[in-house]
């Protein structure tokens, strides 16, 4: 290796490193043997250059995130990796059928738990756990939703043990986002590094909201016309506020918020300056519990007076469905092995990480004594928060999740520690390693659609596992080769 | 369209024309106070009659003190129509429409917020004023230009061409009057200020050649056929705007706002000059503001709430509500 190299001080350490097979970062898995070889020859100024430029792009671009917690929020950008992960086709497809697997089970879940709940009577998964999961909306119980089908779209975390095996760390069935740092991660790295992405059959992702759309308009109650979707966005001050019209752009469909739409005689109509509209189709990034004033949370200003009573008839159609909450909620994750079995009589083809309920009184003394060895993650958070990394956690810390584990079991659950992959990232003290995750987003409309890869996410931050955004991760255009 | 966003193209248009139209009255009156004023009092005297035609009242400016008067209007985030606060507005309207706004336009508009943010205005402030009031009367002029340029002129460019119109007309008129709240009668150079804010110097000498005087100042701001500052001209956009967005045939009305742009009209297209001077060129110019003013609530209430809305609502708290979505 020349003394030049992008890699001379590259260490693998004990983890499993995305683009190196040995300990010394000299030998490349061959999918990444060009990036590699390319990423060599440039020097480290040229290489911080591109990145200047990627960033300055999504400033100006208007493409940020809100940070909560300082005052006001602050928009920020979502650092981008200009160092591409990799993933060869025949892995992939493999996940794919997992993926694909999975969103089928979630959704003969839901529709199972909302009508006669036959996993329940046969034992499989408590009642008590179904009911109890934040999420759980008792007004969906014996309604059909469109094509009964409740998480149109789903974001799945998944990441990678130290032996390489993938494994599902999260699903996410309510609003998922990050779909479109996807495609902007990947007009980016063409702009930026054309000669590197030039000739290498790089599966491409642009069909996303084409996909989407599609999946929306599979849904309208009215099929005679030409069904009229909107996104439903919080508004200008959420955190994926940039995403939600960036979608809607795309899609080529109005980006509404709750004061735009009105509900008359059980219909949904927005308002636009030649009167009213009917509405078919909502997209909305927006929580169950601030949809509708009327049925949840009185005090919510973005949802919309009605709205749910045009939904229960039939008259408009939601994506994702109310109440998918329940499937996401990390407790229900811990059953979807069985899920997968009871509705599917398959073997889950990815699999989960091996989890505690705290609810189950041997798990929870087990996670007690062992804090400094688990992860332990509130059932109903997200965005990493609410979480306890115990090896990385001071004694204060773990007493006070002790606390909050005895005090309500079944919001808690617990992992080991697992050692997530990582991956050559540019950093301030060149390329090093960084523990990665991947976000793939499956469309389930009028069949089950996943574009190629997904939302690469880094934790930006030394030796850190937390990969979100409101926490210092960043995020990699990802790669999947045909070739390979 | 939906009525949020032919609102906040509404706003954003009328939000940057308000940040160019102050820049420029900052850079003319600053060097006009270079002939007027030394000291920090003189300088209020100066300032007052020109704030008070912008509705500031003069405890601000006992606050600010004279001599700091152009930097407050230009960064304070306290004043509401403050430049920078006009392009964060701007900016956050734009911020709510971005699927309504080219790449183009929107690149100018966050590069400026940007500038803002980030102190890269203060800095070319502190290296002269003047180069960061051109910066942003440029800016201003380059966003109409892309406006005409890159979006297609359907009826979201009719609403910002709506909103720009009816901000020049209300600049147009308080720069005009600004003449009506000296103590003295209006001096040579008050008269090339004024001109020099509506960016009208020029296209007044080719009409009047070197003949200034206040009758042919105001002539000119109010009723030029074709200078696209005067009030005429403008009055006339907004009718034109107002009966394409709606479909009505001109001279005729569907709303309140046309009803009301008519009689403006009227009034700037078969008055002349004498009978503003014998009523007033104070009063003319006060009523036309309140004229604006009720146009803008007028459109709000047509386009952007419901009839079930405006009636239960009330005519009072309607006003109210298209107040509360100007400060949004």
């Amino acid at each position: 290796m020349n003394s030049h190299s992008q890699f001379k001080n590259y260490s693998v350490d004990h983890f499993f490193d995305e683009m190196f097979i040995d300990n010394e970062g000299e030998n490349p898995r061959p999918h990444y043997e060009r990036i590699f070889k390319r990423l060599d020859s440039l020097t480290e100024s040229e290489i911080s250059e591109r990145r200047q430029q990627a960033d300055t792009s999504f400033l100006e671009h208007g493409i940020t995130f809100t940070v909560y917690g300082e005052e006001g929020g602050t928009e920020r950008i979502f650092p981008f990796d200009p160092i591409p992960r990799v993933i060869p086709e025949s892995e992939w497809s493999v996940i794919e059928r997992g993926l694909r697997q999975r969103i089928i089970a979630l959704n003969l879940f839901l529709n199972d738990i909302y009508h006669e709940g036959k996993i329940i009577k046969d034992g499989i998964i408590p009642e008590e756990i179904v009911r109890s999961s934040k999420n759980f909306r008792p007004e969906m119980i014996g309604f059909d939703p469109p094509q009964e089908v409740y998480a149109h779209i789903c974001g799945t975390d998944l990441i990678r043990d130290d032996q390489g095996n993938y494994l599902v760390l999260e699903d996410n069935a309510r609003c998922p986002s990050g779909a479109s740092y996807l495609l902007e991660n990947r007009e980016i790295i063409k702009r930026t590094f054309p000669q590197t992405f030039g000739g290498m059959s790089v599966r491409p992702v642009e069909v996303y909201p084409d996909l989407l759309l599609r999946t929306l308009e599979h849904l309208s109650p009215r099929k005679s016309q030409k069904p009229v979707c909107v996104l439903l966005t919080p508004g200008v001050h959420n955190s994926a506020y940039f995403e939600h019209t960036f979608l809607a752009r795309q899609m080529g469909i109005e980006i509404v918020e709750g004061k735009d739409l009105i509900t008359i005689d059980s219909f949904v109509y927005m308002r636009t300056t030649r009167g009213l509209v009917q509405v078919d189709v909502i997209y909305r990034r927006l929580d169950d519990e601030f949809l509708d004033p009327l049925v949840f949370r009185k005090d919510s200003m973005l949802g919309v007076s009605g709205l749910m009573d045009a939904y229960l008839r039939g008259h408009v159609a939601l994506a994702n469905a109310v109440g998918t909450g329940v499937s996401d909620d990390k407790v229900t994750y811990a059953y979807v092995p069985e899920m997968i079995k009871y509705y599917l009589d398959e073997d889950a083809i990815l699999q989960n990480v091996p989890t505690y309920l705290c609810w189950r009184e041997s798990d929870r003394s087990h996670v007690l004594e062992n804090l400094e060895n688990l992860v332990v993650k509130a059932a109903n958070e997200s965005g990493g928060y609410g979480m306890l990394i115990g090896n990385q956690s001071t004694a204060k810390e773990r007493e006070e999740f002790a606390r909050l584990i005895t005090s309500n079991p079944r919001e808690y659950i617990a992992q080991p520690i697992i050692s997530l992959s990582r991956h050559p990232t540019f950093c301030e003290e060149g390329i090093a390693g960084r523990h990665v995750d991947l976000r793939p987003f499956i469309l389930y409309g009028e069949d089950v659609e996943i574009v190629p890869g997904g939302l690469t996410r880094v934790a930006l931050r030394k030796g850190s596992l937390v990969v979100n955004s409101s926490q210092g991760g960043g995020s990699k255009d990802t790669w999947v080769l045909k070739d390979f | 369209m939906l009525s949020r966003v032919a609102d906040n193209l509404y706003w954003m248009s009328r939000y940057i024309e308000r940040a160019e139209g102050m820049a420029r009255m900052i850079q003319v009156n600053q060097s006009l106070a270079l002939e007027y004023a030394d000291n920090d009092e003189q300088l209020k005297e100066f300032w007052q009659p020109v704030l008070k035609s912008i509705c500031i009242d003069e405890v601000h400016l006992e606050e600010v003190g004279g001599r700091k008067i152009g930097k407050t209007l230009i960064f304070s985030e306290a004043y509401g129509n403050s430049i920078r606060s006009s392009i964060y507005m701007a900016r956050e309207n734009a911020r709510m429409v971005r699927d309504q706004l080219s790449e183009e336009l929107w690149l100018e508009l966050n590069n400026i917020y940007l500038f803002f943010r980030d102190g890269g205005a203060e800095e070319l402030y502190e290296q002269g004023s003047d180069h960061l009031l051109d910066r942003i009367s440029r800016f201003s002029l380059v966003f109409q230009g892309l406006s005409d340029a890159t979006i297609p002129h359907g009826e979201g460019w009719r609403f910002l061409t709506l909103g720009k119109y009816l901000e020049r007309t209300d600049q147009t008129s308080r720069m005009l009057d600004t003449l009506n709240f000296r103590n003295k009668a209006p001096s040579r150079s008050d008269l090339m200020s004024v001109l020099r804010c509506c960016i009208a110097l020029s296209a007044f000498r080719q009409q009047f050649r070197g003949n200034l005087s206040l009758q042919n100042v105001a002539n000119f701001l109010l009723f030029s056929e074709d200078f696209p500052r005067s009030i005429r001209f403008c009055i006339r956009t907004i009718d034109h705007s107002l009966h394409t967005i709606s479909g009505s045939p001109s001279g005729t009305f569907y709303n309140e706002a046309e009803r009301l742009t008519g009689s403006a009209l009227a009034m700037v297209n078969f008055t002349n000059l004498e009978q503003v001077m014998e009523k007033g060129l104070h009063e003319t110019l006060d009523e036309l503001q309140t004229n604006l003013i009720e146009i803008g609530q007028r459109v709000f209430e047509t386009y952007v709430l419901l009839p079930s809305e405006i009636k239960s609502l009330g005519e009072s708290d309607a006003a109210q509500l298209a107040q509360a979505q100007q400060q949004q």
